[in-house]
């Protein structure tokens, strides 16, 4: 099974099994990583924003429209910046690393 | 008091009286400021008294009467530039839009891209931002121009690396009105993944200006650069591939995050009305302004000799002459004309004994930069005037020269 890093916010790795199909928000909650997920995937909300490893970014695929228009609001963005409900699990990502943001701006409250 | 004092008429026979009349003379600065079109103001008016509200109020009927006239103003002026209204960021003003433009971008891409490229000429509020971008530790190349005031591709492909996170050049000088390539320079930036931001400000109703066909990532615009209200102007800011910019401002989260702070709904409706004149009219005016600069340029050499242009003679907008009188200086020939509104250098320098940084940055010798005068004609000139002008600056231009030359016998 491919494996998938955590940087949490207090800077600690935290390396998970990471099913294939799976979105980095749903495994973030399996596995009790600090990621909320306000809207659950729905992309009505920045607050599953992951940070990706630069070396990883580019490996993902583009982000969507609607994606970019939720990172806008999200806080602390870089250029890396990403949803974990959009990143899905493949066995390609195996080795994937992602930075929890220090700040979420939780719009629905 | 003051206002008296202001009323009597002045030694030099101006006459000034009173406020809002507009000082008799003939208008040729128009790369300075353009008075606003009487139809803008007409669109503006209701938005100051009866509608008045704050377009982000989401609960009543005031504040979705207002917001429906910001949105309207933002989609015109997004026609006139081929954007969507979701990609302009209303701002004060095309200083504002520059600093947000290239200080947001440096500062959001600072780790991987921390290099910074524009030109020598560019507007005040361009090299200051890339300034203090400097003094934040980003590494800022300032490239010169040509003689003839374009930027030299090579040299800007050679400058542009992975590591630059914006370029920043004008599409249409302010002091010389050169056209800079827009279209090639967008490709070399772009080619090493940096974004192209382009001062609009000159540009915009003069020459057509499509962020598309460009490829320009980000572009400043001022509302009283063509004809619409002074405090108003934009930033276009690319969404497909989203161009991200750290916000200057904190504050509600309005446009986007990128600029909080209530907008100004009778500005933003002039705005769109300028733009939409522009639109329509851009061509018919273009043609008619173009006519004026030659009448001009052609009764000043039949009249005067040693009179050279400053900056590319053909890839410059119609309404721009900076011409060099040789053996005069600037400054002494506009104190002969108080009546003829031109300039000897860009506004925001012209209290300083320098001479215009635009022209030494053309490698002019001091003299001929010293005797330079820039002639800007606008929608409201007519060919009266400019033979007016003609025979104002001939003639003052003749008895400076021959009060120089008496007083070096």
């Amino acid at each position: 099974m491919p494996k998938l890093t955590f940087i949490e916010k207090d800077g600690n790795r935290k390396e998970v099994d990471a099913p294939v199909g799976l979105s980095v928000m749903e495994i973030a909650h399996k596995y009790d990583v600090d990621i909320e997920g306000a809207c659950e995937g729905s992309l009505a909300c920045a607050t599953c924003h992951v940070i990706v490893a630069p070396d990883w970014y580019g490996k993902l695929g583009e982000p969507s429209e609607d994606e970019e228009d939720m990172l806008d609001l999200a806080f602390g963005l870089k250029p890396t910046s990403r949803l974990g409900c959009q990143i899905v699990m493949t066995e390609e990502l195996d080795g994937l690393v992602v930075e929890l943001p220090r700040e979420v701006n939780n719009m629905l409250g | 008091m003051a206002q008296d004092a202001d009323n009597k008429a002045r030694p030099d026979g101006v006459q000034q009286d009173g406020a809002n009349r507009r000082a008799p003379g003939i208008y040729l600065d128009n790369q300075a400021t353009t008075p606003t079109d009487p139809r803008v103001v007409e669109a503006m008016l209701p938005f100051f008294t009866e509608r008045f509200g704050n377009p982000h109020s989401a609960g009543h009927a005031f504040g979705w009467d207002a917001e429906e006239a910001v949105e309207k103003g933002r989609g015109q002026l997004a026609a006139l530039i081929g954007a969507t209204g979701r990609e302009v960021i209303l701002t004060s003003g095309a200083t504002e839009s520059n600093n947000l433009a290239i200080k947001g971008a440096a500062r959001f891409h600072r780790q991987r891209r921390p290099h910074v490229v524009t030109l020598a000429t560019e507007h005040k509020c361009v090299l200051e931002s890339a300034r203090a971008l400097e003094r934040e530790g980003h590494r800022v190349d300032i490239l010169p121009v040509q003689p003839d005031g374009l930027v030299d591709l090579d040299l800007l492909a050679a400058t542009v690396s992975e590591e630059t996170a914006v370029v920043s050049i004008m599409a249409v000088n302010n002091e010389i009105g050169v056209i800079q390539p827009l279209a090639e320079i967008s490709a070399i930036c772009h080619d090493k993944g940096a974004y192209f931001h382009c001062d609009g400000a000159q540009a915009l109703g003069k020459i057509p200006l499509d962020v598309a066909a460009l490829g320009i990532d980000l572009m400043s615009i001022s509302g009283h650069k063509f004809y619409g209200p002074k405090g108003i102007g934009a930033l276009y800011v690319r969404r497909r591939p989203r161009v991200r910019l750290e916000p200057l401002i904190d504050g509600g989260g309005q446009e986007r995050g990128l600029r909080s702070g209530t907008l100004p709904t009778p500005l933003c409706v002039g705005l769109g009305a300028a733009a939409e004149i522009a639109a329509a009219e851009m061509a018919v005016e273009t043609a008619r302004i173009s006519a004026l600069k030659t009448r001009l340029l052609e009764g000043i050499t039949e009249r005067l000799s040693g009179v050279a242009l400053n900056g590319h003679a053909e890839l410059r907008v119609a309404g721009n002459l900076n011409l060099a009188f040789e053996g005069v200086d600037a400054e002494a020939l506009m104190r002969a004309l108080p009546r003829l509104a031109v300039s000897s250098g860009s506004a925001c320098t012209s209290t300083a004994v320098e001479p215009s940084y635009v022209l030494q940055a053309l490698g002019l010798e001091e003299a001929r930069a010293r005797g330079s005068i820039r002639s800007a004609i606008g929608r409201f000139n007519s060919e009266a005037e400019i033979d007016q002008a003609v025979e104002a600056l001939a003639g003052a231009v003749a008895r400076l020269r021959e009060e120089g030359s008496a007083a070096a016998q």
